[in-house]
């Protein structure tokens, strides 16, 4: 079964989203399990066993193709193995794949960003936005930061801002806790 | 009174102190779901020993983010806003990251019900963060 955690501020943001979709989805406004499983990107899926065991740690991977043309990854491999997991047990070669912890600094991002939507949706847009920035120098390649925050500071998560982060991103050698994109299908 | 966010938030009775939030050390379990005891900071049964136990009080009140401090838990304090955000136990993160556990949660569906990963024990589950932006 598939398990829903969207890292967003409000459900309606979520409800477009989640149109004839029949795994529950659960909303984590707090961004807490992107803190316990140290998730720095979405999408990011992990395999969980019955015994609550971590499988396959954090991974980037697609349901479908419709972002294929930009990632360059492709979901029926990611697909294929779960298939293999679920019916014979397989395990993945990227099944004991480490995940780096995250830093000090990414953790106290997590907090400034707290404290800035709380800030926010309390109506003080300039304590939020001294807290989202403050977020967003501590972890400056966390897309569940500095991407997440932009919505919540008018800025498009689509549009310029998500451009800049992407080069900075790419510079810095496309950091991420977990397996990479290009080794979805591994 | 002073908001408390660690997975959710709470607001407890505190005196703000330049940035130090200060509550009365009663109110600590509300705050934090810990409480001091001679042996040190506990909760269930599990208790963390305190080397300095005066660091932790200005006067008859708690320190908050010194408590969160011996938790081996960061803070950051916004005392004009009114608002304390403590990190998660990081021991529950590398707990995931080193010994594969799943860490628990619960969390809301999107009608407000909460729910523990532990309902899915027994199922092979992928966990699929996901988001609007």
């Amino acid at each position: 079964m598939v398990i829903g955690i969207a890292i967003d501020e409000s459900v309606d943001d979520v409800r477009p989203w989640t149109d004839g979709i029949e795994f529950p989805v659960l909303i984590d406004q707090q961004h807490t399990v992107s803190e316990l499983y140290a998730i720095s990107n979405v999408p990011t899926v992990i395999w969980i066993d019955e015994d609550n065991r971590i499988v396959r740690p954090n991974g980037v991977a697609f349901g479908t193709d419709t972002v294929t043309a930009f990632t360059g990854i492709e979901s029926k491999p990611h697909l294929d193995l779960i298939r293999d997991w679920v019916r014979n047990g397989a395990m993945p070669e990227t099944a004991n794949a480490a995940v780096e912890d995250l830093s000090d600094d990414e953790v106290l991002a997590r907090l400034h960003f707290r404290v800035a939507a709380h800030a926010r949706r309390a109506g003080d847009t300039e304590t939020a936005a001294k807290h989202f920035a403050r977020a967003g120098e501590l972890a400056p390649h966390d897309w569940t930061i500095r991407r997440a925050a932009m919505p919540l500071t008018g800025e498009d998560p689509f549009g310029e801002a998500f451009f800049v982060m992407y080069q900075e991103w790419e510079e810095a050698g496309r950091p991420y806790h977990g397996i990479p994109g290009e080794q979805a299908g591994v | 009174m002073v908001t408390v966010i660690t997975d959710a938030e709470r607001d407890v009775e505190a005196v703000l102190d330049g940035e130090h939030v200060l509550i009365d050390p009663t109110t600590l379990p509300d705050a934090l779901g810990w409480e001091l005891k001679p042996e040190g900071l506990c909760r269930e049964d599990v208790c963390v020993p305190v080397r300095d136990r005066a660091a932790l009080f200005v006067g008859e009140r708690l320190d908050l983010a010194a408590v969160t401090a011996a938790l081996h838990r960061p803070s950051v304090v916004d005392a004009g806003a009114g608002v304390i955000a403590v990190a998660l136990p990081s021991e529950e993160r590398r707990r995931a990251l080193h010994d594969r556990q799943a860490p628990p949660f619960t969390l809301p569906d999107l009608d407000g019900v909460p729910h523990s990963l532990d309902e899915w024990r027994g199922r092979k589950k992928l966990l699929f963060a996901f988001s609007s932006w």
